[in-house]
């Protein structure tokens, strides 16, 4: 019953740094979530996630999306830290972009 | 991380987070958040239960600047568990009281009396409904902390509450938003004890009919709470328009301040008891008896009409001091 | 002595059993007299313990208030909340040029279900009559008063907020003898937030945040002392005040009231994530403090 904790790395082709040290974005409301991005030298030229969510056995849902987005946009060097309470993939997608506008971008 | 401080000023102050109404209240880049995101501070009883956690745990505090002012700012987030307290967003209300009280000693110490144009505030945008059930017992006593260390602030440290975010401060909060020496309000803002559905769970819907907005409105809102001068600043709805309230605020003397108070004295006592009495010889039966009782017209307009409006025509009870 | 040893909904007789036979008056607090028509549950007055006169906060929950219909069996409303503060005022004006030693205790006898849910309470602000009622607590503490809270019955979330929570010690019988110390029974718990009772009742065995009753919260710090039985009220509460007047005394406000509650509650094993954002914070604030100052 507690909550459910997944971790996904991903190594993009062509790997881009956050220009800020962080980024933050989203408040965990119902179907929503927030997510951290934290830079850091022990993620050199991958994005290491962890997650907290409410819901169960989507873990394949979540390693498609995170990792089409990471290869997309190329985030790389950083650690992303997610709690989540039920947000749809199309707002997983959305928030990830915000996050990594609000950390600048990436270089 | 990135906040536009310009940006925020023109924003809706109903319609912002708690870290944006923080980042937004005082001068730019000044906000320094206290246990932020990064410090991954959760609720330990959220994660057994189950319930999704926040690394803020729906509360955002720190210190932030007007002019020389060091202003502590606490800003719930009413869109986590109902921005309810419990153990660790309580501990940080609880102890932002502390550190405020602590940057005055510090500050008398330095400069032999605190000068006016330096004093700390706190000021607290409000936006839950009291205790977090998940973690009741804990949820309880915050509130009571709260209260023991907001309670040393009087006269040296000017509190001020904001009620202008969709929950309101209601349950345990509403008597810590009235607990403050200044209340903030824009025409969202609703201070109460016991919610409409507890009410109407507890006594029944002759009582209070929970699905009756206007009711609600004119019960707990701010015109109503203006009006019988609890709120004392009625303010349209941007963050710009708060963050000047407060720097004005900022300037006035200490004593001046404190003359907004609504309670914590036996001049106070008497003053409010007083408004028991005049309800209970009326028998209102709703907030429009009491408004008309104080001059007013046109009842059924003045929650209605635009704010400006109101604020020409609303008669308030007059108070004590002011 | 009265014959009974549960208060549950009986505040009034314990006043009898704890203090000084028949020494109790009513609306008297030193040369004040308070309106008797005010707020009739609101049972305060003088007594002696152990021949020192102590100011009496209880809630009588035989006597409705007849202006609030939702104020009975117990509910303190908005009357009841003022006239409490008011007892209180007069309590520091009696003693005002007595030194700290001479301070009169005040003792809350706390069985009181709820504070009252009604719409005129919204109206006219049942906010601020519980905060009153709790700055008249503080503002009688740094008078030198010594305030011991002895729950006898219910203890009940925003009614224990203002009733009790602010004393500078809390004692209380166990739930044998009647008393219910929770923020709201764990089935209403269950059902607002959607975990099943079941499992609420599971973690209460390893966690006191969710539970019900004076044994847990005791485990967070909320309770100072547990008592076994009613016999033991009065010393327990004679012994108490002593203990906070030698405190006060001594300059030692930090080991009295809520405040201390919590460090004692982290001894305890309760809340003990509390200590620690309080301490991140404390180092957070003092890196920034030189800047504030400037």
């Amino acid at each position: 019953m507690a909550l459910t904790e997944l971790n996904f790395e991903f190594t993009p082709k062509e790997p881009k740094e956050l220009n800020d040290e962080w980024g933050h974005v989203g408040i965990v409301s119902s179907g929503d979530l927030e997510i951290l991005i934290e830079k850091g030298n022990a993620y050199k030229g991958k994005a290491s996630f962890h997650i907290l969510t409410t819901v169960v056995g989507f873990d394949n849902v979540w390693e498609t999306v995170l990792g089409r987005l990471v290869d997309k946009t190329g985030l790389s060097g950083v650690k992303v830290s997610i709690n989540d309470n039920a947000a749809t993939p199309a707002v997983v997608k959305r928030r990830l972009q915000q996050a990594i506008e609000n950390g600048g971008g990436l270089q | 991380m990135r906040m536009d401080w310009e940006e925020l000023q023109e924003k809706s102050f109903y319609r912002s987070s708690a870290r944006e109404r923080a980042y937004g209240i005082v001068d730019p880049g000044t906000f320094r958040e206290f246990l932020g995101p990064r410090d991954k501070m959760y609720s330990p009883h959220l994660v057994i239960l189950g319930e999704a956690v926040e690394f803020d745990d729906g509360i955002v505090v720190g210190v932030g600047k007007i002019d020389k002012h060091p202003v502590f700012v606490i800003s719930q987030e009413g869109n986590f568990v109902g921005g309810a307290l419990g153990e660790i967003n309580g501990a940080k209300m609880a102890y932002m009281y502390k550190i405020a009280l602590k940057c005055y000693e510090a500050m008398k110490e330095k400069y032999g009396t605190v000068p006016e144009d330096r004093k700390p505030l706190v000021v607290v945008s409000y936006d839950s409904g009291g205790v977090r059930l998940h973690e009741s017992n804990a949820g309880l006593v915050a509130h009571s902390e709260c209260m023991e260390a907001l309670w040393k602030l009087q006269n040296k440290v000017p509190n001020i509450s904001i009620t202008g975010s969709s929950l309101g401060a209601y349950g345990a909060q509403g008597f810590v938003c009235m607990s403050g020496d200044v209340v903030l309000a824009n025409d969202y803002g609703r201070i109460g004890l016991t919610g409409p559905d507890v009410i109407q769970q507890e006594v029944g819907k002759d009582e209070f009919d929970a699905s009756d907005r206007a009711l609600i409105w004119r019960t707990m809102g701010a015109r109503s709470k203006y009006i019988l001068g609890d709120v004392d600043y009625l303010l349209k709805d941007t963050i710009k328009e708060f963050r000047e309230k407060v720097k004005e605020l900022a300037d006035m003397s200490m004593s001046d301040i404190s003359k907004h108070r609504h309670l914590g004295s036996p001049e106070l006592v008497e003053d409010n008891l007083e408004l028991v009495k005049i309800a209970a010889e009326l028998k209102i039966d709703d907030s429009k008896d009491l408004w008309e009782y104080y001059g007013n017209e046109n009842l059924d307009e003045l929650p209605e009409m635009p704010q400006e409006e109101f604020l020409k025509v609303a008669k308030r009870r007059p108070r004590r001091g002011m | 002595m009265v014959a009974t040893t549960n208060f549950l909904g009986k505040a009034h007789d314990a006043i009898e059993y704890i203090f000084d036979k028949e020494t109790f008056v009513e609306n008297k607090i030193g040369s004040t007299r308070l309106d008797p028509d005010l707020a009739p549950p609101a049972m305060v007055g003088e007594a002696t313990l152990d021949g020192t006169i102590c100011t009496v906060l209880s809630v009588n929950s035989r006597r409705p208030n007849p202006r609030f219909r939702v104020v009975f069996n117990g509910v303190m409303g908005m009357e009841e909340t003022y006239k409490f503060s008011q007892a209180l005022y007069a309590t520091i004006d009696a003693d005002k040029d007595k030194p700290i030693d001479e301070k009169r205790p005040v003792v809350l006898l706390i069985d009181t279900p709820g504070n009252s849910p009604g719409k005129i309470e919204e109206i006219v602000g049942m906010t601020k009559g519980t905060a009153s009622y709790q700055f008249a607590l503080m503002d009688a503490r740094a008078a030198g008063h010594p305030v011991i809270g002895m729950i006898v019955g219910r203890a009940i979330s925003g009614a224990f907020l203002c009733h009790g929570l602010l004393s500078d010690r809390i004692l209380s019988l166990p739930k044998d003898y009647g008393t219910i110390v929770h923020v709201m029974p764990t089935t209403s718990i269950a059902v607002i937030t959607g975990i099943p009772l079941e499992r609420l009742n599971e973690l209460v065995k390893t966690n006191p945040v969710f539970a019900s009753g004076a044994e847990f919260v005791y485990k967070l710090g909320t309770i100072d002392e547990l008592l076994d039985n009613p016999d033991q009220m009065r010393d327990a509460i004679i012994r108490n005040i002593a203990e906070v007047k030698e405190l006060r005394k001594q300059g030692r406000e930090d080991k009295l009231g809520i405040w201390n509650r919590g460090q004692v509650g982290a001894e305890r094993g309760g809340r003990v994530k509390r200590i620690e954002a309080i301490e991140k914070m404390e180092k957070e604030f003092e890196n920034i403090l030189p800047d504030l100052l400037e």
